[in-house]
């Protein structure tokens, strides 16, 4: 190395510090010592006794870990399309250059705004069977379809109701979709226009365009909010919890792994056996990422800068 | 070098952080009076939390020494585990005493046996049904406030619109579900607009009702016993609610119930003729039910005619929690609060009976609550039980909550609901209870010595 | 029909569909505010009321009155906000100029690690990191919550190197030729054209602050240390309940800064969130 090479090394290194501690105290230091916990059986209290793989065995025969395991799985298998989709297709209809659209825009993105905390309990409250402005407009929908086809169809009871649970989950989560709106809308202001109107010439309408065009080119931006939502889907945590009042939702259908690592942790005080969940969880994210990596080698269109 | 327009912004940020922090202060510093600051957290909301602010006040004024900061703290059984473990507890704590086994053995609290054996204070002084809670492992752990036993509530109005008797409370199950067959009304939508009794409502004591079907659900020392013949014929019971009313429609009456301490109580509103719950009631309805709002207390029916009088008997107690900096102070606060002067005043002020076996002459005059002998005859009765002083209670009650709302929603049979609490519960507790028996020695060794 | 008309007729669609999905957006906002208005037995009435029969202002002062410390709790948010916006827009430009500005080797694999570290979840890390501030002895304090934000996050990192990249390199020479060293430069030349980014990151951490819930419940076991976030989940949890309308008055209460801030930072907040979208 010469000498300014030494010299920018330190610099830099200096420069990251504040990341360095940060990764050290807040990321490496947590990971090794849940491994170790894991190993242990840890009532905060009391010194961590080492149990050996104890913790993970319970853990492969425990209801409630594969019902929070398979709950997160489903929440997110269900919530990232949906919202992958709806955000790419309010972004489409957002970037037309109609009148108003600046207010359109504010509108859609307000709800992201909305503190967890606020939403859940928002959402328990929009959400409820009898009386909640989500079931009020489905009953016209409902009554019209029984009058024309002679059934008895009700709205969902929402978050009573194990099997529809999630997906008032789901709506909750939608309503928050403004952030990914506005990714995509920079997204689509970078697809050159002379694309379109080369796609125009060879006479592709407006689907054809969007399908051939638009969404080929916005593929990463596509790619990183897919990942992002992931990882946010795998810590779900706060706006079941509200929802539910601490609780699980009905038959557990609301317990998420993120729910459950707190309830082992901080309720039941099993601190150790959280650690174990807690690593479990971890390597599944990183699995998925890596899996979502190299699906997008083969998918993931990068224009040449 | 043009200007730099982020320093203003960071110095304007900066004073306003040293603002606050000269306002707020997270170590209060010592008392200029040179009085001793005690922490106490308590559970308790509005016209509870009030009573015992009051005597709080009065014993700060009684005497010159030690100054109580009397705080109320919502999850206080979380938020006093968090506190503990990081070192911070409060000095004195008001817990439910279903909540003792599992913080004593995790080595959260005081012992109290040694103070106690200095005070003036003796086991014989106070209901056994209450004492019972208080000693886990063969220790004390806490002294009562006030105690709770519950009861059938029932509304007189309705049963007179159904042609009951008023006056004549259902003794049974059976008779409970033959009035509830009465008292129920559907809608021609076929929504259930009124209920006779709904085992969920309010839902609170889900692991318990196999106390007024004469047994229990764990055998106070290894089996954990969800299958008994006990709990299996009160899951039973609680299935033949949607057999008979359907489980979409109670699904959808529930979702119309407002919260517990508000007008919308389906109990309130003449929703719901009868319900289990305990002396608090007497507040809660004259603050939200009707002025005309009719109703009557008794025993809660049982399965066998024998068993009647039984009832769940509760205790809300004052710990010290380990690591607590004052605790000798904290132990005179709580002593001062057992003399039946005080602990009687509490009693009345929160509407609830008194802890202690003396009761004295004119307090049943003075209290309010019309029914109060009721419950505390219930608390008084041989048949009355405590809540299972298991480690893992809390994780069974969970358990047990969803087992119920399975069976209620139909989607699975008591029986088999039944059949995989017991497995899960008792591969549980069989594990932490081994975990105990390897540490139990050195707890022990550790408790002697404090 | 000629193509002009069909497209005339598509927009029009396009601005019913938009029309549409706008009120479907804003209706759980008025739902919120009407039942927060409502007097009590309005909220629980089947058929439901829109709007309430008569306003109830006074839920409010009473919401708030009930809440006991919400004044305070909203002082406890403001000054964790205060102090993680500090934190973070200090030690991430930090940072991020290190990652952006000085060529170093192994500059860029180190970054991978950033990128990387973003994907660990909270909830992966909570349990070692409360037995970490434990031995510390800063439970029941605000140090878990603010300290960290001096230690630079990888999102914030990553959002500032990405703008500093786009600074020509030419400004930080001729600094250097006027005998600036590194801090100067990055404290004189790059910070102050920076703000954009800057206000960005500070806008973000605000609102990851007042958002924030998982960490005070873990953190904080004195009620009046409570952020508003907690606070509001510690008065819907209260023992025997809390009334709708008064839950819809503190949630709206809890919102509000939010959107108001919101409204004068518009165009900041949509900048911000359309680099983090992977545009790199």
């Amino acid at each position: 190395m010469t000498k300014t090479e030494k010299r920018n090394m330190v610099l830099g290194l200096l420069f990251i510090s504040p990341w360095i501690a940060g990764f050290i105290l807040l990321t490496l230091y947590p990971l090794i010592s849940s491994a170790y916990l894991s190993l242990t059986d840890y009532s905060v209290l009391s010194k961590p006794i080492y149990i050996g793989f104890d913790n993970y065995e319970r853990i492969l025969v425990d209801k409630l870990f594969w019902q929070s395991l398979w709950n997160t799985f489903y929440f997110a298998a269900l919530s990232i399309p949906i919202n992958l989709l709806s955000a790419i297709f309010l972004a489409v209809l957002l970037n037309f250059d109609l009148p108003g659209k600046k207010i359109f825009r504010t509108i859609y993105f307000l709800p992201s705004l909305v503190p967890m905390v606020c939403l859940g309990v928002l959402w328990q409250w929009m959400l409820n069977g009898q009386i909640g402005l989500v079931n009020q407009a489905l009953w016209p929908v409902f009554d019209t379809f029984n009058a024309l086809f002679g059934t008895t169809l009700t709205p969902p009871n929402w978050l009573a109701d194990p099997a529809y649970a999630k997906a008032g989950l789901v709506l909750a989560s939608m309503w928050g979709v403004g952030n990914a709106v506005v990714i995509f809308l920079a997204g689509l202001q970078d697809v050159p226009r002379a694309l379109y109107e080369a796609a125009e010439l060879d006479g592709c309408n407006f689907w054809q365009k969007t399908i051939h065009v638009t969404l080929p080119i916005i593929s990463p931006v596509i790619y990183f909010n897919g990942i992002m939502s992931l990882i946010g889907s795998f810590q779900v945590f706060a706006v079941p919890y509200v929802m539910t009042n601490g609780g699980e939702g009905p038959g557990r259908s609301l317990l998420f792994t993120a729910t459950y690592i707190f309830n082992k942790g901080f309720e039941a005080w099993s601190m150790g056996y959280a650690c174990a969940v807690a690593l479990i969880l971890f390597v599944i994210i990183l699995t998925l990422t890596l899996l979502a990596t190299r699906l997008s080698e083969r998918h993931v269109h990068y224009a040449s800068k | 070098m043009p200007p730099i327009k982020i320093l203003p912004i960071t110095l304007i940020s900066l004073g306003l952080v040293l603002l606050y922090s000269l306002v707020h202060n997270p170590a209060p510093p010592p008392r200029s009076d040179g009085r001793i600051e005690i922490e106490y957290w308590e559970k308790w909301t509005g016209f509870e939390r009030d009573a015992m602010a009051d005597l709080v006040n009065q014993y700060n004024a009684s005497q010159d020494r030690v100054f109580i900061k009397f705080l109320s703290v919502s999850n206080i059984d979380r938020k006093l585990m968090l506190a503990t473990a990081g070192g911070n507890p409060p000095d004195v704590a008001g817990i439910w005493s279903s909540n003792l086994s599992v913080f004593a053995s995790n080595g959260a609290l005081t012992p109290l046996d040694k103070k106690l054996a200095q005070s003036s204070l003796e086991e014989n002084d106070y209901l056994p049904s209450v004492w019972q809670q208080l000693t886990v492992y063969n220790r004390v752990w806490a002294l009562p406030t006030t105690p709770g036993s519950n009861a059938l509530h029932w509304n007189k109005r309705l049963f007179r619109e159904a042609g009951l008797d008023p006056e004549r409370p259902p003794k049974t199950i059976a008779e409970l579900e033959s009035y509830n067959d009465r008292l129920t009304q559907f809608n021609d939508a076929g929504r259930i607009e009124l209920m006779g009794h709904l085992p969920m409502e309010p839902g609170w004591w889900s692991a318990n009702w196999s106390i007024w079907f004469g047994g229990d659900i764990w055998d106070g020392h290894s089996r954990v016993t969800a299958t008994s013949e006990a709990n299996m014929a009160a899951l039973d019971w609680i299935e033949s609610y949607p057999e008979r009313y359907g489980a979409e429609a109670l699904m959808g009456f529930r979702q119309l119930s407002g919260v517990f301490a508000s007008p919308e109580n389906p109990f309130f509103r003449e929703r719901v003729a009868m319900v289990l719950q305990g002396p608090w009631m007497y507040n809660f309805i004259n603050n939200f039910a009707q002025p005309d709002f009719e109703y009557g207390v008794a025993p809660f029916p049982t399965l066998r005619e024998e068993d009647y009088g039984a009832s769940l008997v509760e205790c809300d107690c004052l710990v010290i929690p380990q690591g607590a900096k004052h605790p000798e102070e904290a132990f005179t606060f709580i002593e001062w609060l057992q003399r039946p002067k005080q602990l009687e005043a509490l009693s009345l002020a929160q509407l609830k009976f008194s802890p202690l076996q003396e009761v004295s002459e004119d307090f049943y005059a003075r209290h309010p609550n019309p029914y109060i002998r009721v419950y505390r005859e219930l608390a008084e009765n041989p048949k009355a039980r405590i809540r299972p002083q298991m480690v893992t209670f809390n994780e069974f009650s969970s358990d047990m909550e969803n087992a119920i709302d399975e069976v209620v929603r139909d989607e699975k049979s008591a029986h088999d609901a039944a059949e995989e609490v017991q497995n899960r519960q008792q591969e549980l507790f069989k594990y932490k209870h081994q975990n105990w028996l390897q540490i139990r020695e050195a707890r022990l060794a550790e408790w002697d010595q404090r | 029909m000629n193509s002009k008309s069909v497209r005339l007729v598509q927009r029009i669609c396009i601005y019913v569909i938009l029309l549409l999905g706008a009120f479907v957006f804003i209706a759980p906002f008025a739902w919120m505010v009407s039942t927060s208005l409502k007097p009590l037995n309005e909220t629980m009435s089947l058929p439901p009321r829109w709007l309430p029969s008569v306003i109830q202002w006074e839920n409010y002062p009473l919401a708030i009155n009930e809440m006991k410390l919400f004044w305070r709790y909203t002082a406890n948010t403001i000054f964790l906000c205060v102090m993680t916006v500090i934190g973070t827009v200090l030690s991430s430009s930090l940072a991020a100029y290190g990652f952006s500005r000085i060529e170093w080797y192994g500059r860029d694999k180190v970054f991978v690690l950033v990128l990387a570290t973003m994907m660990i979840p909270f909830p992966v890390v909570m349990v070692p990191l409360y037995t970490l501030f434990r031995e510390m002895g800063w439970i029941g304090t605000y140090k878990p919550l603010w300290v960290p934000s001096f230690l630079a996050g990888a999102f914030n990192v990553f959002l500032l190197r990405q703008f500093f990249l786009t600074l020509p390199k030419e400004l930080e020479e001729a600094a250097k030729i006027d005998g600036a060293n590194e801090l100067q430069v990055f404290w004189l030349v790059i910070l102050p054209l920076a703000k954009p980014a800057l206000i960005v990151v500070a806008l973000f951490q605000f609102m990851a602050t007042w958002n924030d819930f998982l960490g005070p419940l873990i953190y904080l076991t004195d009620q009046s240390d409570f952020t508003l976030a907690l606070g509001l989940q510690a008065y819907q949890s209260k023992g025997g309940g809390t009334d709708w309308h008064y839950l819809m008055a503190a949630s709206t209460l809890v919102v509000l800064p939010v959107v108001v801030l919101f409204f004068f930072t518009q165009r900041y907040f949509v900048e911000g969130i359309a680099t983090t979208g992977g545009k790199g």
